[in-house]
């Protein structure tokens, strides 16, 4: 599997992606998030309490994935839904995660304009403690995000 | 009148049976286009609209939405597309099946409620307002 080399396309993915963050947590979610920063790792590696993952693949293949803790997950669901995150069950977060996770990703990919890119259904993971990683030599960007104190990761591995 | 969504995320369906009865209408529930079909088998002379996503497992939205426009009954039933797909060839593709409108997912509450408005012609009130 080749990731993007592209550097101009590189850097229209990443900026879409950040746009997309912030556009659909204030449209969907009702919140407004601020910039942490961004780093780059070597793996795609998650083991915060809930992550949400969609596949790239087409043209231009690799993966992005959304991660954070339980209660920032549940209060995003929540207000998503309209429901209280005490309402929330498992299955309820799974799918609001993996539902996020679609958005954010497609919104990325309208933002930045690319075609021939097809999403996979997400993926979604809920749990107390585990460690998921996605094997590729590709490096992985992290965007975090602040929300109530709190850091909601953004995973870009293409 | 009611409004089938046709969505495999239930988080989406149930946004949009929120916004549905806000405005007065029930939203009937579907998570793929088989489950869709059996409720239009059912329920299509109740349907004023359906709100259908673009990727799904089983019988997609595409698959569907050419589907019910060779329907002899289901066919004059307005599709909306709440898709995340925004790529223009998605967008002709759906058009050109007979999609009446396409929404862009994320969508505001505002934009989902003017679209449901003009598909069922109320011309700015809901069925209960």
């Amino acid at each position: 599997m080749t990731g993007i080399r592209d550097k101009s396309l590189r850097s229209a993915l990443i900026t879409g992606l950040d746009a997309s963050v912030q556009d659909i947590l204030a449209t969907m979610a009702w919140t407004s998030v601020s910039f942490e920063g961004r780093e780059v790792v070597p793996d795609l590696l998650l083991s915060d309490g809930v992550a949400g993952l969609v596949r790239m693949q087409g043209d231009h293949e690799g993966m992005v994935a959304i991660s954070t803790d339980k209660p920032v997950g549940m209060e995003l669901v929540s207000r998503i839904i309209g429901l209280p995150a005490d309402d929330l069950n498992t299955e309820d977060l799974l799918d609001g995660v993996g539902e996020l996770a679609n958005m954010i990703c497609g919104g990325m990919k309208a933002k930045a304009g690319i075609g021939g890119v097809q999403l996979s259904s997400p993926v979604a993971i809920v749990g107390r403690e585990y460690s998921a990683l996605w094997k590729t030599h590709l490096k992985t960007e992290i965007l975090s995000y602040a929300l109530d104190k709190r850091l909601f990761r953004v995973h870009a591995c293409f | 009148m009611k409004l089938l969504s046709v969505d495999d995320s239930r988080t989406i369906r149930r946004v949009i049976s929120g916004i549905g009865s806000t405005l007065g209408y029930e939203v009937l529930e579907a998570e793929n286009g088989h489950q869709g079909l059996e409720v239009l088998e059912e329920s299509s002379h109740e349907i004023g609209l359906i709100l259908l996503d673009w990727n799904m497992p089983g019988m997609d939205g595409y698959e569907f939405l050419t589907t019910i426009k060779k329907h002899p009954t289901f066919k004059t039933i307005p599709v909306m597309m709440v898709t995340t797909e925004g790529e223009k060839s998605y967008i002709i593709k759906a058009v050109q099946a007979g999609a009446a409108h396409y929404l862009t997912k994320p969508f505001s509450q505002e934009d989902m409620v003017a679209r449901i408005l003009e598909t069922m012609g109320m011309g700015g009130q809901g069925k209960g307002a």
